[in-house]
């Protein structure tokens, strides 16, 4: 296949400044409706067999991750204190490479419910937060889930929960066989009148679209399928943008500023090489899908003579309302062997909590999965409870690894305009551009919903007859994967930084989407629902280019 | 302006209590300071089978942290960290990947090894300690940066993949009873064998 290669400086009709799970979809969707696409992406480009089974790589040393050595960023919990530098894991942790963070998520792919985009008419307002409904609704969104479900690949047994939101469409493929841990927590949650239901991932069940199925090795969260058969836009989105003839995408650039004219409309992007040697690309029209931490980035980073306080700032909203999803894990260890190592990472999951109950005294809602445990050297310095730390007690307690698994909770978190990214004031990257400061703290509700939802898992961990559980401890966040709400979608330009077909209030031919645009947190798992809002946002905003309204 | 200490102890928090919540389980902040002058490194090093020398410890020091080492998972009838080579997988990232967080180790070794002289005059190191001593020693420290990193540096050295010098043939992996295989077929595991299918629930959806 011989892709498409722009000229230096040639216009294009789009720039796509991001590779993932949005950008991958946007690229896709603008190509093959004719349009010129030049996609961006800061990491190199790496294949299916540049991946490897190394928990140390890719856990340790920053292997396809953001690196603290080339791009630091600074952490503090509240605004009024001066943020430190991240020495290991940072912050807004992404996957630097082309197809994003969708190389290396777990791929849980539920849709978010009715109740996730109107919850704040439903049960008001949450003082002391921004907590809102989203200008569009499920229903609005309904026909892109399906479109994801399809278009990507997902796996899945549609209408097994009770709680499921309407669908369209059942899933194309059946869900991936069920683990131990699947087993365990079907049985302990129907023993408690839960409804446990087989789990929707986006990794293939059975051959699909000339990837191939799952060959069950064990190592997806966190690292690159080696199988392709997980459903990254590496291998779905982001070859079949290019297979148009009108898309091209251009690794190892680094987009760094947003350049607007004297009447307020982008021109273009600048960008490093891998060189770092600085260029121009022009476009008709920009779509920043860099993900919630640096799309921000981009955005603040980009000031001008019109726009000192960043583009598409005037609301002061880019960067705020960083919403990273709360949650809490249980281990438990069984009788018999479940092999967690083997296959992917979630078969069961739960959604009985997923409605907030005003009689809890707090605001959350979220999932309970059964899940495989970490990698063997993570789950090795687990130190719950009275687990022995050293000595033959932990040696025996090493040995329970075949026969232990994790049931964790996945939640909420409220919007706050004081957790945010923001410009670090004095920290540079290896470009010498300011670095990304993350401001986090979570909201009580937020750690009291995670609290008890581990409380729930402990019952169907013991309900399935664990003989030991212990907890991992439920603290604020000091650093998230799940980079949502910095640059949320609204009605009024004075509250949110997009419109509902993701065009910026500012920049008429300036479009944002990613995680951040979401209005609220859902309940985690939110690529789904990145995707979903890539395909909508994609057909209106192909639309306006072709209606010249761009 | 950080003190050494105030290193020592941010980086002691940064990769045990960093992670929380949902992130615990796997995307915990289990990373090290050393590894932001060091991420990349290229590793090729590895993996004789029977690593003659050591690149970052002396003779002396090795002793004693292998000591410490084969405390936190001691030998027997399963291998320990000292049959996985855990010392080796320490020598060889604290001379690469953790080499700028590697003078506060050694303070912090130089520190246990005076500590230890101390409460026991008579004997030579603490590697020559026999195995009673040393776990009452290790006891009064077992709560230190130090003792933390070095069970840390342990865990990885014992249950990473061999090619960082560590995990000597798998044996840490053989203790754990993980396999580490590009393919497996279900069932994968005991209590899946016998999974007779999602019941549907009556009355569907709620």
């Amino acid at each position: 296949m011989t892709t498409k290669t722009f000229k230096p400086g040639e216009m294009v009709d789009f720039v796509v400044v991001g590779s993932g799970a949005a950008g991958g979809v946007m690229a896709r969707e603008l190509s093959q409706a004719g349009l010129s696409v030049l996609v961006f992406g800061q990491g190199p480009r790496l294949g299916a067999a540049d991946f490897e089974h190394d928990e140390f790589k890719y856990f340790f040393l920053s292997g396809i991750t953001v690196s603290p050595a080339i791009s630091p960023q600074t952490f503090r919990k509240t605004p009024d204190a001066v943020a430190t530098r991240s020495p290991g894991m940072q912050p807004a942790l992404y996957a630097r490479l082309v197809g994003g963070s969708s190389n290396h998520y777990t791929a849980n792919f539920w849709r978010f419910h009715e109740i996730d985009f109107i919850e704040h008419s439903v049960l008001g307002g949450i003082p002391g937060t921004a907590f809102a409904d989203w200008p569009i609704t499920y229903q609005e969104l309904e026909p892109y889930y399906t479109k994801v479900e399809w278009e990507v690949g997902v796996s899945g047994l549609a209408d097994a929960s009770p709680f499921d939101p309407p669908r369209s469409k059942p899933y194309p493929m059946p869900p991936l066989p069920v683990k131990s841990s699947g087993v365990l927590l079907e049985r302990g949650a129907r023993k408690l009148g839960l409804h446990p239901f087989p789990a929707p991932m986006a990794i293939a069940s059975q051959p699909y679209r000339g990837r191939p199925a799952c060959v069950n090795c064990g190592f997806c969260m966190g690292f690159g399928c080696e199988a392709r058969a997980k459903s990254s836009s590496l291998y779905t989105s982001i070859p079949e943008a290019e297979a148009t003839g009108m898309c091209e995408v251009r690794s190892e650039s680094y987009v760094y500023h947003v350049d607007t004219n004297a009447k307020g409309r982008t021109t273009g992007v600048h960008y490093f090489d891998g060189a770092k040697r600085s260029h121009f690309q022009p476009a008709r029209a920009v779509v920043l899908s860099a993900n919630g931490a640096e799309t921000s980035r981009l955005l603040l980073n980009s000031t001008s003579n019109r726009f000192p306080q960043g583009l598409a700032n005037s609301s002061g909203m880019v960067g705020k309302h960083l919403m990273f999803n709360q949650g809490a894990s249980v281990h438990a260890v069984f009788e018999h062997e479940l092999n967690e190592y083997k296959s992917v990472q979630v078969t069961r999951i739960l959604h009985d909590f997923y409605l907030s109950d005003p009689k809890r005294g707090f605001y959350g809602g979220g999932g309970i999965d059964a899940r495989m445990n970490p990698q063997p050297a993570i789950w090795a310095m687990s130190q719950g409870g009275d687990l022995p730390r050293w000595g033959a007690d932990f040696k025996a307690r090493l040995e329970a690894f075949p026969r232990s698994m994790v049931s964790a909770g996945h939640s909420t978190s409220l919007p706050l305009e004081s957790n945010s990214v923001s410009i670090d004031p004095t920290l540079k990257d290896a470009w010498g551009i300011p670095a990304i400061r993350v401001t986090y703290k979570d909201h009580p509700d937020d750690l009291k919903f995670a609290r008890f939802l581990q409380d729930r898992s402990v019952e169907i961990m013991q309900a399935a007859g664990a003989q030991k559980i212990w907890r991992d401890s439920v603290e604020e966040n000091t650093a998230g994967v799940h980079l949502l709400g910095t640059c949320r979608m609204g009605n009024d330009p004075k509250s949110s930084v997009v419109d509902k077909y993701h065009r910026t209030h500012d920049v008429p031919n300036l479009f944002i989407c990613d995680g951040s645009s979401f209005v609220t947190s859902g309940r985690g798992q939110p690529t789904m629902t990145i995707q979903a809002l890539a395909f909508r946002a994609a057909e209106h905003i192909g639309r306006f280019a072709k209606a010249n309204e761009i | 302006m950080s003190t050494s200490h105030d290193k020592d102890d941010m980086s002691r928090r940064s990769f045990l209590a960093g992670g929380t919540g949902l992130f615990t389980s796997m995307w915990v902040a289990a990373q090290w300071p050393g590894i932001a002058a060091a991420a990349h490194h290229a590793d090729d090093a590895a993996s004789s089978p029977t690593p003659v020398g050591f690149n970052y410890f002396s003779p002396a020091d090795a002793a004693d942290v292998e000591a410490i080492c084969t405390q936190i998972v001691p030998s027997g009838a399963t291998p320990g960290a000292r049959e996985a080579h855990a010392i080796y997988f320490m020598d060889h990232t604290l001379a690469t990947y953790f080499a700028a967080a590697a003078p506060d180790y050694s303070k912090g070794l130089g520190d246990f090894q005076a500590q230890f002289r101390t409460a026991h005059p008579q004997t030579a190191s603490f590697a020559a300690a026999d195995s009673e001593s040393q776990i009452a020693f290790l006891k009064t420290v077992d709560r230190t940066p130090f003792f933390e990193t070095t069970r840390m540096l342990t865990i990885l050295g014992m249950f990473t993949s061999p090619k960082y010098s560590g995990n000597y043939q798998g044996a840490g992996w053989k203790l754990m009873g993980f396999v580490d295989q590009h393919a497996f077929t279900p069932p994968f595991g005991y209590y899946d064998r016998e999974y007779t299918g999602f019941v549907p629930y009556s009355g569907g959806k709620a």
